[in-house]
């Protein structure tokens, strides 16, 4: 990318107090999503070959982790110590621990077992908040269209509209768990409108909502009787019954010494977030280290069906600079509260408040198109113009916006001084394993919820909605597991597994490659888990 | 680092558990950790302050002092260890078990007896990697402002650097995380939000009634 204008040149020409000619109209914006949403790119799709997916597109990186070999062969079962346990919960973030305590408030014994440390999530890492329609103006009915709407018409409405009736009760479990809320000064929740909303829904805890939210669940899944907490111990494998047609438990490894653990239980509740650190198409990411799509390469091995495999989020504000931080977000919640972004002529080029996947395809645009920031020779970007907001509201962004402030001031960037640099960056998986209103998913035993399951978000999320869907289909899927009166399995196979090495060579597959991928390549250097 | 100056690739030579490692200056210790190939590393989560999970001791010169490891670049002749995680939390509490908050000062001095035995070490303010005026929110906890605490420990991200520096074993970031959560769970009460619950109550209830009059 040698296109754009040079950095030295773009800052010279910067100011926060010139005055902004009018936004181009808004036009074909379709067109817009074709030509530059990374989803659309040309070579970035294959069809899946075996599977429950089989003859769908999905995105190639993907593909090749969903059609890959096991690390666990019967074997190694042999001799692996077994615990039995009501419900087993995989992942340690938000939704995580929203179903490990719905689960053990229903008389569950619960396990949760997490690659990282308890809480070491992407929900750790949400600054801009969580939507519930709540305000006087507002409905249920308007969280549902807006999030139909948003997701471009693909998501599944029984679920939409599941997820929207539940946020009202949903910020008072929340609360009722001690998490606090912005509040105005006649002690309503303080409300936000963020990109895809058609009014305010943005309940938020200034820009650290995901971090005061999880905190807080994590304390109490910690002080919870009925849990225990298993920590950097991730699954690199389900175990199912003889038949291969129940799940029935998981194989979790430990990061510390690689020793192999089986956990028998009555029904798994996959909770283990995103992909950011696969770096599909060369992009950066905002998401935590962990996130690798485990959840999805178990869940389909087993038999789970998924969905749109073809659609991920790029959030439009991703840092560029300082380096350490490159693909970490600025919340929308800067441009909800009136940040511009400027291309390198310093004029506006896209309605900031459109949906997410418009306006990076338009951030895109302006790089391909010379119009970017360009700071070397593969990286370039556009303003997001901070000291124009801080001089229209004087002291906002050290009051609502903390978080940015203490991250940029590490690396002695002031936003309030210079502009940031921003680029698209990798943050959502739209889709995932089908579910309904419980978060079952198409294999009996096996629940997902959270970032792992899709259908909620149809092709693109509006902000604000992934925390309000880990804590409502989060508890959904913890009572619902409970629920589940079967006594349990008599014998636990890894059948599934014989059954996918069996389609992989009938079709033809190469079965170099093992998934799922636990750590990025550039993070297993020298560690216990080295694949 | 301004947008304006530019980073040097000049490489600096640090230790990271032990071992000699070069990393051009501008890298932060996690990812010094992941260049130089150093074993072992697995406290690491969200690489931008938040998770607390990177909890490092690091020693120049003489003087020792405690971090985050994606929070500091590197330096030269700086000597690393990641530390290990945090052991289980020594007290036990579950918010439910709270009905009145009447007694709460009474069962916060139960819950975290060492509390009111702070020392003014200043361990914990100095063990802080986001600057938090943690003595200051205990002492506010103990006199049961927890409202003010919480306040107090609103950017603490859990790192517990400043449960390991204290002598008293007070669990200063638990304490300001109970005094966060009693708040909210014993004194928000938003009009807007409560107005909606009974709306959709009544609606239900609406619901109910018409379907039990079908049958």
């Amino acid at each position: 990318m040698s296109k754009g204008i040079p950095l030295a040149e773009a800052l010279a020409r910067y100011r926060p107090d010139t005055e902004i000619g009018p936004l181009p109209e808004l036009t074909g914006i379709d067109a817009l999503l074709n030509a530059h949403h990374p989803d659309h790119l040309r070579g970035s799709l294959v069809k899946l070959a075996v599977g429950a997916n089989a003859g769908d597109s999905c995105q190639r990186e993907l593909a090749g982790l969903l059609q890959a070999e096991a690390f666990i062969d019967e074997a190694d079962l042999a001799g692996t110590p077994v615990t039995d346990v009501d419900v087993l919960v995989i992942g340690g973030g938000g939704a995580g621990c929203a179903a490990a305590l719905a689960a053990a408030e229903n008389g569950a014994r619960v396990l949760l077992a997490t690659k990282l440390r308890l809480g070491d999530s992407n929900t750790v890492m949400a600054e801009g908040g969580i939507q519930a329609a709540i305000e006087p103006d507002d409905s249920i009915q308007r969280h549902i269209q807006d999030t139909l709407r948003g997701g471009h018409h693909a998501g599944d409405p029984a679920l939409v509209a599941t997820l929207a009736g539940d946020g009202p009760e949903v910020l008072r479990w929340l609360i009722s768990q001690g998490m606090q809320f912005e509040q105005t000064s006649s002690g309503d929740l303080h409300t936000r409108r963020a990109g895809g909303m058609s009014t305010a829904r943005l309940v938020h805890c200034r820009d650290y909502t995901g971090l005061e939210m999880m905190r807080v669940l994590r304390e109490a899944v910690i002080q919870h009787r009925s849990i225990e907490v298993l920590e950097q111990s991730p699954a690199v494998e389900l175990l199912s019954n003889e038949l291969g047609q129940k799940c029935v438990g998981a194989v979790l490894t430990s990061m510390l010494d690689g020793r192999l653990r089986i956990v028998r239980t009555r029904s798994v509740i996959m909770a283990t977030g995103g992909l950011g650190r696969l770096h599909l198409n060369g992009f950066p990411t905002s998401n935590h280290l962990g996130a690798t799509g485990d959840g999805l390469v178990l869940a389909y091995r087993i038999g789970a069906r998924l969905c749109e495999l073809d659609s991920f989020q790029y959030h439009p504000t991703g840092l560029l600079h300082p380096s350490h931080l490159a693909g970490k977000l600025v919340t929308e919640g800067v441009r909800a509260a009136g940040a511009l972004l400027l291309n390198g002529l310093g004029q506006r080029f896209i309605d900031e408040l459109q949906p997410r996947d418009v306006v990076s395809s338009a951030i895109l645009r302006e790089c391909k198109e010379g119009r970017g920031i360009r700071i070397d020779d593969q990286h370039a970007g556009v303003w997001l113009d901070t000291p124009r907001l801080e001089r229209a509201q004087p002291g906002l962004l050290e009051r609502q916006f903390p978080n940015l402030m203490s991250r940029t001031r590490v690396a002695g960037v002031d936003p309030r001084l210079e502009p940031l640099l921003v680029h698209p960056t990798l943050h959502y998986q739209n889709g995932g394993a089908v579910i309904d209103v419980n978060g079952a998913t198409t294999v009996p035993g096996l629940y997902a919820v959270g970032e792992v399951a899709g259908g909620i978000h149809g092709r693109n999320r509006i902000m604000g909605n992934a925390l309000l869907e880990i804590i409502s289909f989060g508890r959904r899927a913890g009572a619902t597991a409970t629920a589940d009166r079967d006594r349990g399995p008599k014998k636990v196979t890894l059948e599934h597994v014989n059954r996918l090495r069996r389609a992989l060579t009938l079709a033809g597959l190469p079965m170099t490659q093992r998934a799922p991928q636990v750590l990025p390549d550039y993070a297993t250097t020298g560690g216990a888990w080295n694949r | 680092m301004s947008l304006t100056t530019h980073e040097k690739d000049q490489p600096v030579a640090l230790t990271i558990n032990g071992l000699a490692v070069n990393a051009p200056a501008g890298m932060t210790l996690v990812e010094a950790a992941w260049h130089g190939g150093v074993p072992r590393v697995t406290g690491v989560g969200c690489l931008e302050g938040v998770c607390g999970s990177c909890r490092v001791m690091l020693r120049r010169g003489k003087e020792v002092a405690v971090g985050l490891a994606c929070q500091t670049f590197v330096e030269d002749g700086i000597e690393v260890i990641f530390l290990p995680p945090a052991s289980a939390p020594q007290h036990h509490y579950e918010i439910s078990d709270f009905k009145d908050s009447w007694d709460i000062h009474a069962r916060f001095h139960k819950i975290f007896p060492e509390a009111s035995r702070c020392r003014h070490c200043h361990g914990c303010d100095k063990a802080c990697p986001k600057g938090i005026a943690v003595e200051d929110g205990v002492a506010q906890a103990a006199a049961g402002r927890y409202r003010e605490a919480g306040e107090t420990f609103f950017e603490c991200i859990m790192c517990e650097l400043c449960d390991a520096a204290c002598p008293e074993l007070i669990a200063p970031a638990h304490v300001g995380l109970f005094s966060r959560r009693i708040t909210a769970h014993f004194h928000l009460r938003p009009p807007n939000l409560i107005n909606r619950l009974e709306e959709l109550r009544q609606e239900r209830t609406e619901t109910c009634r018409n379907g039990d009059s079908e049958e």
